[in-house]
């Protein structure tokens, strides 16, 4: 049976003397796992602690099975992480960076050449490959920590804000590079942003930090099967018969005045239809919201949300 | 993740042995360090010094050569201990630039933009990095240091003959060791510096600092409560004692307090600076601090 890709068991860590996190509880089974929450959620924290940065005050972390601070050499092996910070050696050349950073990973020195190169061209550095890192431009650092971070194939991509400072297209450009590398490889992913779209549009599942405690672990793929689609209708002539006919279909409708209708569609039925019968029942439909839940409202949900006796929010 | 097909792909090659990692840290550091042209100028300064003491052992087993210069003090030209302690101290003093000028930058330019989360990062630890750059200094000062004095060491067995080696064979020692217990202290020292200070500049006058004004204090010391104890905090003074004594010199070559401060205390300091210094780094050198409060 496969492990899951980050286990926490009352997780505790200190740091400077103040509690970070506070005995974090759960497991994140998903290949690409989101870590949300605000300014000092504690997610750089659970980052640091998953490497073995920092030492757990209480109970343990273990990524892909292996205990963070008892194995975190062999943990370390299969890792590969993009911090959120400025991380280079300014007066090398892009290339020869990775290379070096592809070598102390393990990789000999021809093999780290070569997966140094490739690593540039795939982040779309390789015009600039030869430059010394350190005139690189905000949005080009940030291509070229992700190109250390994959030169030397990892099995765990550690991502810390990895859009910090990149314009729309940049940004755009690095979520495609992201999805693309989970996509055409075994790779697990972790993702730490509080830019909910990034997550949202990389991860299956997400764990929401606050005040050091989790707040919410969700599956976002389970969530989008299971999610229900919302309408909000503004109608004219809208009779009983209407509402009859979709619940018909399988949706459940709510009326309000106005000809005010909220309908819940399951996945079968289509907006096409519900113009159809519209159209049969001679209703016109004046407005249409068409809404799903978003990692939005989760997030939103989980903020609003007040601790439990079991230490999650 | 081919060039051409611009896609990412896992690797699934050989990797290299956990334990010879440290070593690709050494290989870029020496790549950076011979890009410079006035650090080459530098080591050939250092290792000068060494031809002028092949050139004297040249002349000491060259009977021929010493008639024709008309020299006529024949005792001036034994090749014995006395020879190794000058030739030890002037190269140790050649290792003392070098390091100034190496050490600095070894560890400062990766904390400066942050890069040293990238190396923890990887199956590589702290030890590790430490034991990388340190090998930089090692390798570079043995080999202005021991190395030259064993060669030369060597070319005296082999010209003297009658048995030279043997009657000397027991100064391997000394060179060896003398010359690891400064090479330590000055790499580590520097490496600690270089982990404090990031600027190159003020690196450079901290080690200079760190030698000349305890060694000030150490004088002033002495004067006000006449004593010897004080030379303790002259690092270099300390080095000399234990080389002179290691070597069964005479007190000449070490002139004050040859009697008043052990040989052991002497170790004790050189290995106390070691020590202070792997105490530093091992705060320093860290892939997150944690700020208290």
């Amino acid at each position: 049976m496969m492990n899951p890709t980050i286990e926490l068991n009352e997780l505790e860590v200190q740091l400077g003397g103040r509690t970070i996190l506070h005995g974090l509880t759960g497991v994140l089974k998903s290949r690409a796992i989101g870590l949300l929450g605000p300014n000092g959620a504690g997610k750089s924290t659970l980052i640091n602690t998953l490497l073995g940065f920092h030492s757990p005050s209480k109970g343990s972390a273990r990524v892909l099975g292996l205990d963070s601070h008892t194995s975190g050499k062999a943990l370390r092996s299969l890792v590969g992480y993009m911090p959120e910070n400025d991380a280079f050696i300014s007066k090398m050349s892009g290339v020869r960076f990775v290379r070096y950073m592809a070598e102390i990973s393990g990789l000999p020195p021809d093999q780290a050449m070569e997966r140094a190169h490739e690593a540039f061209v795939y982040v779309g550095l390789g015009e600039a490959r030869y430059r010394p890192v350190g005139t690189y431009s905000l949005g080009m650092k940030q291509l070229a920590k992700l190109a250390q971070a994959i030169a030397h194939g990892p099995k765990v991509l550690i991502l810390d804000e990895p859009t910090n400072g990149m314009d729309p297209p940049a940004r755009k450009r690095l979520i495609e590079l992201i999805r693309e590398i989970r996509e055409a490889s075994d790779i697990c992913l972790l993702l730490s942003s509080h830019l909910l779209r990034d997550v949202e549009e990389t991860c299956d599942e997400v764990l929401i930090l606050r005040n050091g405690q989790i707040a919410s672990i969700c599956n976002l793929v389970e969530e989008r099967r299971a999610n229900r689609k919302f309408l909000e209708l503004e109608t004219i002539g809208a009779e009983a018969s209407f509402t009859s006919t979709l619940e018909g279909l399988g949706c459940e409708c709510a009326v309000f005045t106005n000809g005010r209708i909220k309908v819940v569609m399951p996945d079968s039925v289509e907006i096409r239809e519900v113009f159809k019968v519209a159209a049969d029942r001679g209703v016109q439909i004046r407005r249409m919201n068409h809404r799903r839940d978003s990692l939005e409202d989760i997030f939103l949900n989980a903020m609003e949300q007040t601790g439990a006796p079991d230490g999650r929010i | 993740m081919a060039v051409y097909k611009r896609r990412y792909n896992s690797y699934t090659g050989s990797l290299t042995a956990g334990w010879s990692r440290f070593f690709v840290l050494t290989k870029y550091a020496f790549a950076d360090l011979f890009k410079s042209r006035f650090f080459v100028i530098l080591l050939v300064f250092c290792i000068v010094p060494c031809l002028f003491f092949a050139g004297y052992i040249f002349v000491a087993n060259n009977k021929t050569l010493q008639l024709l210069m008309q020299l006529r003090t024949a005792d001036f030209f034994k090749v014995e201990s006395q020879y190794f302690v000058f030739m030890m101290l002037s190269q140790t003093q050649a290792a003392f630039l070098l390091n100034c000028w190496v050490g600095p930058v070894l560890i400062a330019g990766d904390l400066t933009n942050g890069a040293l989360p990238l190396f923890l990062s990887r199956p590589f630890s702290r030890a590790d990095y430490v034991l990388g750059k340190l090998a930089v200094l090692g390798l570079l000062l043995s080999a202005v240091t021991w190395i030259p004095c064993l060669l030369l060491f060597s070319l005296q067995s082999g010209l003297a003959m009658d048995g030279w080696i043997w009657s000397h064979l027991w100064m391997v020692i000394p060179i060896v060791l003398c010359s690891a217990i400064w090479i330590l202290m000055l790499s580590l020292l520097s490496l600690a510096v270089s982990a404090w200070v990031k600027l190159r500049i003020v690196a450079t006058g901290v080690i200079f600092i760190t030698f000349f004004v305890p060694a000030g204090f150490g004088e002033m010391f002495n004067a006000i409560m006449s004593t010897k104890w004080g030379m303790l905090l002259n690092f270099s003074y300390m080095f000399r004692l234990i080389l002179v004594k290691a070597f069964h010199e005479r007190e000449g070559l070490v002139g004050r307090a040859w009697d008043e401060i052990p040989v052991a205390a002497a170790w004790g300091v050189l290995i106390f600076v070691c020590l202070l210094s792997l105490v530093i780094l091992n705060a320093r050198l860290r892939a997150r601090e944690a700020v208290r409060g």
